[in-house]
């Protein structure tokens, strides 16, 4: 029948396309029908905008538990969690001093479910900073960021800043005690480099700290124009640098061969009882298997015994994680709500003015120099993070949690000299006070250069050279580094959460604290 | 085209690269360059022209019996203003480690925040405050006084009523 | 696989119950749905709902109301529960300014802690209710409140005329006219502050008590002298609803409190300024000295109690109140707020206090004495003295007002004695008018019975004696009290710049030769056990000798 020519019965026919119209919308929007075959469930995966990133198939040892635990898939599930819940508080927040502050209360009372909206706006993103920390240590101690993941690995550095950055703008928002002197001290540690230039004398001409506090805050002071671009920053510019960057991530895994795991992942994982046949029909097109990216891939050289499609094992994985994420950020925020203080008030300070509680191991650091604390030891430490894949440029122990020279041995042995040393300088410190309690003249440039950060990231990259030397593998020496610097975080982090009071002195409990 | 360039090609291969693609350079600078131009124009932005803070010169009128050593601080100001026998002066109450307002007491100011101690004249004592509360300007009109919360001024300049 | 089925099966499970939970919570746990579920109308049931009075000028968004119900705007009539009863009948109608300006309190809270403001992090709770008019002080500023014994004396007054028998005031009297005429004889005066009153009701009253036959005004109505007058008229300006508060704040004027604190500008400077003390935020205050629940109340009624207890270091004395005036100072103290409601917002007495110089004290010599001076000087000017300083002089004293100028009291009263503890009470720094201070020295003088100093006073220095001949005499006779250098101990400071340049020669002579009787104060004119009589000519020399410290001259 040719399709041009005029149909005879042209009503009956249009009845019947607008009987078949819902089916037909459905096949054109779900090509594939039901995932049944092995077939169907790789054009399920490659055909579908969202679920493309995926392989079709996966390995059988990127799906065992300890390999990831997922912490990855737990960020982002907490990102997503973050993302919704953020945008329905949009609905009400009102990004204007004072009001702003109204407006988180209209929430907290009024707005239906707003209360627990926010809760979980609030909860889903410590779960997400201690997901991202958490995977970033995953990914170290199974030695993932090696070639050729030394990219991802600095896309993922770069999540984590970001993530930082969302958490730090989103603390200005509800407007109360709490946010307004958080930021005063966050914008002023943005302007800390002055502690440099002023003791070179050079600030009138050269001042980069001054700079980053007036874009920061759009003004000498917090007040409306530095809520607006909080607001700005949290809401749109961090997200969608923060989405950007995932997609780069979640895209290099796919090209950098999935999941990290040793070379006789195979031999570890013995035979697969549950193992999919391979195909269970005649392959359509065989450019599947060709689809070859750069770099070793998995299959070559091998058979795909280990492998087992994606759709369902992968997704089953993928949504346990999501909805575990879930139900922990929930059942968090039914358990506690997000904390408001009073209206910010710029004549009070709030005593102590307390960041939230993953800056507290900085701002513990902050507490004997600004710049150092603030800029100088977070740099020095993304530097170290960021160049350890290109120092570490050996293979054995990849995939494996604790591999290479040492092993778990050597983590332990760097965990207690981390939590030696952090817990001695900090002792020290706080039981004799540090260069000005004894040298009231000293300048200022001696502090900068010489404080408890400096002391303890000197003697941490020490220890790291002599495990270089000892085991003669820049593995060994990494994974000294990084335990030491998540020891020395940890400890910083509990201290300045729950030792440090008013004037940011040091008490046992906060039972002890003068006033109320 | 030399004899030596000139050897077989297999039809499969591409075109060689016009050593001098002068169109091609021109295009990608032009466009380049106009990026980069944009962007700095962008960045330009969040810069603000003049800051929308209030003025930084004020008026106050010190209270008669205001001890020698004693602060006045004008409501609303961070700034605290003394007056003694050798004159009046104002000296600044934003700590100078992280901008949290400094407490004036006796013997001279303490930081709230990172425990900060200052002496009367603003220097610093303990804690981590890289260096002294600034001493703002101060001109005398009659009964009241200008505060200049904008002028730092050295430390120990007083001006006779 | 199995393993991540049964993560994926238990983990969304699990959300699926929190989720039933937080429902739940949402739609059926809140306190206000069970108490609004409790109340019905004559029309059926009260419908569940958030209710809200918004006063946008004001910045007002209370929702109270949505458990008050009876205090909703239009909801009147509900019954079933105590919320649903209607707000007691006041001036102000809540739903024009909504509750928390009054009351204070987190108006956009639904939680009774919250609302309340019982929470940690909320600066203004709410007034309790014993205190309730205390709130009046937000926006209003009492005018013309003199001291409890002058406003007893009008009070007295009002009720000894009977007036009474044909007005009702704070819910006494008042008589139904009788017949069908209805209301009241005459009307109730209770807020004939706030209102303001008719200037010539008196000559009215007369002219109807004159024409009437009528028995009850025959009788009733008597015709009034003038200070009579003045003390009823005194009284009525302060009737404005709010008795109590009134009460408190003529104990206030009348304990002294103004001579260390300023409030509106008037006052001393030895406390801190009180303008906005009933605002402080109860989580910013140290509890450590106080007994008792931690509210702003109770640290006031502590700190008055035992000031040094509640702050330590403070140079408050204990003031000795007993518990009723600790109440009452307390309940002063929590009206001091004066929110920063929009002017338009303001009422008559805020304006004319704050734009008109008018004065929330009484203008009489009585009350001005006992707000700026009673605290120190005493109630009658006898002098006082508490543990651990030096003795206030006493300024009442006969022998001191037949000695003192007039102008040396002025100028002292203008001045004080800086550094010492006498504040300068003049209009530039404490506040106090030229015929306020006119005022408090009439005074004095009149409750003294000395109406002027006996001794002439037209040469300020006319003593020419040997300071030398003088030193002797003066470290033996008057160096033990007051100080080597005169710079003062038990006894005032004689080296002070401002009472050199005031006191002239012959107050100091006739205060030195006459003593100050009923202190430790000697005449050295009579002999007594303790020292010799001093000749005309010895006097005269300490008195040169005296002036050796007077600087500038």
């Amino acid at each position: 029948m040719s399709t041009s020519a005029p149909r005879k019965r042209p009503l009956r026919a249009f009845l019947s396309d607008l009987v078949r119209s819902p089916r037909r919308i459905r096949d054109a929007a779900w090509r594939v029908g039901l995932p049944t075959s092995d077939r169907a469930r790789s054009t399920f995966v490659f055909g579908n905008v969202f679920l493309h990133l995926h392989s079709v198939r996966t390995h059988r040892w990127s799906l065992r538990w300890s390999t990831t635990w997922g912490l990855g898939l737990a960020a982002t599930a907490a990102f997503l969690v973050v993302l919704a819940s953020g945008v329905l508080l949009m609905f009400y927040y009102k990004p204007y001093p004072d009001v702003a502050y109204d407006s988180i209360k209209d929430i907290h009372f009024i707005v239906p479910t707003g209360r627990f909206i926010r809760n979980i706006h609030r909860w889903s993103a410590n779960v997400m900073v201690v997901a991202v920390l958490a995977h970033m240590a995953r990914v170290f101690y199974t030695a993932a960021y090696r070639r050729p993941r030394e990219f991802n690995w600095l896309v993922g550095m770069a999540l984590l800043v970001v993530t930082l950055g969302l958490s730090f703008t989103g603390y200005l928002l509800p407007w109360d005690q709490l946010a307004y002197w958080a930021i005063t001290i966050g914008a002023n540690i943005a302007q800390s480099p002055r502690e440099l230039t002023d003791a070179f004398g050079i600030t009138p001409w050269f001042d980069p700290g001054g700079l980053q506090r007036e874009l920061l805050l759009g003004s000498d002071i917090v007040g409306e124009e530095a809520l607006i671009r909080f607001y700005v920053l949290h809401v749109m510019i961090l997200p969608l640098a923060l989405g950007a960057l995932m997609a780069v991530h979640f895209w290099r895994i796919r090209k950098d061969g999935g999941m990290t795991r040793p070379w006789d992942a195979d031999q570890r994982l013995g035979p697969g009882h549950d193992v999919y046949p391979v195909f269970t029909e005649a392959p359509q097109k065989t450019y599947q298997l060709a689809a070859i990216v750069r770099g070793t891939s998995p299959a070559v050289g091998r058979g795909p015994e280990h492998t087992v499609p994606s759709m369902p094992h992968l997704f089953y994985a993928e949504l346990g994680v999501l909805m575990l994420t879930v139900f922990a950020c929930l059942a968090l925020s039914m358990a506690w709500d997000a904390p408001l203080k009073e209206l910010a008030n710029p004549a009070v300070p709030e005593n102590p003015a307390k960041a939230p509680w993953y800056f507290l191991g900085l701002q513990e650091l902050v507490a004997y120099s600004a710049f150092m604390g603030g800029v100088g030891i977070p740099a020095i430490v993304l530097l170290g993070l960021g160049l350890i894949p290109f120092l570490d440029r050996e293979e054995a122990g990849t995939g494996v949690w604790f591999g290479g020279p040492g092993g778990g041995r050597l983590a332990l042995a760097s965990l207690g000299f981390g939590l030696g040393a952090v817990l001695a300088v900090e002792a020290f410190a706080i039981r004799f006070g540090w260069l000005r309690e004894w040298f009231p003249d000293v300048p200022q440039l001696a502090i900068t250069a010489v404080n408890p950060g400096t002391l303890l990231a000197a003697v941490y990259g020490a220890y790291s050279l002599w495990v270089v030397k000892r085991y003669g593998w820049a593995r060994a020496g990494a994974t000294a580094l990084f335990t030491c610097f998540l020891s020395g975080f940890v400890v910083l982090t509990v201290i300045g959460t729950y030792f440090r009071g008013p004037n940011w002195t040091f008490y046992w409990s906060p039972a002890d604290w003068p006033g109320h | 085209m030399t004899p030596t360039t000139a050897r077989a090609r297999s039809r499969l291969d591409p075109e060689p690269v016009p050593r001098r693609d002068f169109l091609g350079i021109a295009s990608l600078v032009s466009f380049v360059a106009a990026m980069l131009f944009a962007t700095i124009g962008m960045l330009r932005l969040p810069k603000a022209a003049v800051l929308g803070s209030p003025a930084k010169k004020f008026r106050v009128t010190l209270p008669d019996a205001l001890a020698e050593g004693e602060a006045f601080v004008p409501p609303g100001r961070s700034v605290a203003v003394f007056r003694d026998r050798e004159g009046l002066y104002a000296i600044s109450l934003v700590c100078t480690h992280l901008g949290c307002i400094v407490k004036p007491g006796p013997s001279g100011f303490d930081c709230p925040c990172h425990g900060s101690q200052f002496a009367a004249d603003g220097s610093v004592v303990r804690g981590p405050a890289p260096k002294a509360l600034p001493w703002h300007a101060v001109t005398v009109r009659g009964r009241e006084c200008v505060v200049d919360e904008g002028a730092v001024v050295p430390a120990g300049t007083k001006v006779s009523a | 696989m199995n393993k991540n089925k049964h993560l994926l099966l238990w983990s969304s499970l699990g959300t699926l119950v929190l989720l039933a939970m937080a429902a739940v919570q949402e739609n059926y746990l809140k306190d206000w749905r069970a108490i609004q579920a409790s109340m019905h109308t004559e029309a059926g049931p009260t419908e569940v709902r958030l209710r809200q009075i918004v006063a946008p000028r004001l910045r007002v968004t209370d929702r109270c109301v949505t458990c008050h119900v009876g205090m909703a705007p239009g909801e009147q009539g509900a019954t079933g529960h105590v919320l649903a009863a209607a707000h007691p009948p006041v001036v102000h109608d809540p739903a024009e300014f909504g509750c928390t300006v009054c009351h204070g309190g987190q108006g956009r809270a639904t939680e009774k802690a919250d609302a309340h403001g019982d929470v940690r992090f909320w600066p203004t709770p709410m007034i309790p209710t014993r205190y309730a008019h205390a709130g009046c002080g937000s926006c209003h500023t009492h005018v013309q409140v003199p001291n409890r014994t002058v406003l007893n004396l009008g009070r007295n007054l009002f009720e000894r005329h009977d007036c009474l028998a044909c007005h009702r005031l704070d819910g006494r009297g008042g008589t139904l006219r009788p017949g069908r005429a209805g209301g009241m004889e005459g009307p109730d005066l209770s807020n004939a502050g706030a209102r303001g009153f008719d200037q010539g009701w008196y000559a009215k009253h007369l002219r109807r008590a004159r024409q009437r036959d009528d028995i009850a005004w025959k009788a009733g109505f008597a015709a009034l002298d003038a200070p009579d007058l003045e003390l009823i008229e005194t009284f009525l300006a302060t009737r404005v609803g709010a008795p109590r508060l009134i009460e408190a704040k003529a104990l206030f004027h009348t304990l002294g409190c103004r001579g260390c604190h300023k409030i509106g500008g008037a006052g001393g400077d030895e406390g801190p300024d009180l303008a906005r003390v009933g605002q402080k935020d109860p989580g910013q205050l140290d509890f450590r000295g106080v007994r008792g629940e931690h509210t702003l109340a109770n640290w006031f009624s502590e700190h008055l109690r035992d000031p040094a207890r509640v702050v330590p270091g403070s140079k408050m004395p204990r003031l000795g109140l007993d518990d009723e005036e600790i109440e009452l100072v307390t309940f002063y103290l929590l009206s001091l707020r004066r929110t920063d409601a929009p002017e338009a917002f303001w009422p008559k007495d805020r304006i004319g206090v704050t734009r008109l110089g008018r004065r929330e004290f009484g203008a009489d010599g009585a009350t001005l004495y006992s707000t700026f001076c009673a605290a120190c000087h005493g109630a009658s000017g006898q002098g006082r003295r508490f543990p651990g300083a030096p003795p206030m002089p006493a300024i009442g004293n006969a022998d001191f007002l037949a000695v003192a100028p007039d102008a040396f009291l002025r100028s002292t009263i203008e001045s004080g004695r800086p550094g010492r503890r006498m504040p300068a009470f003049g209009e530039a720094s404490g506040g106090l008018r030229r015929d306020e201070v006119d005022a408090i020295v009439a005074h004095l003088r009149r409750e003294a019975g000395v109406s002027e100093p006996e001794t002439p006073h037209d040469t300020p220095r006319r003593v020419t004696a040997d300071p030398a001949r003088g030193k002797p005499l003066y470290e033996r006779h008057c160096a033990g009290c007051h100080g080597p250098g005169g710079e003062g101990a038990d006894a005032p400071a004689l080296n002070h710049p401002v009472l050199q340049a005031a006191a002239t020669d012959d107050y100091l002579v006739e205060t030195i030769g006459r003593g100050r009787r009923g202190t430790p104060m000697h005449g050295f004119r009579q002999p007594s056990t303790m020292h010799p009589v001093l000749a005309p000519g010895d006097i005269e020399a300490i008195v040169a000798y005296l002036r050796t410290w007077e600087k500038s001259r």
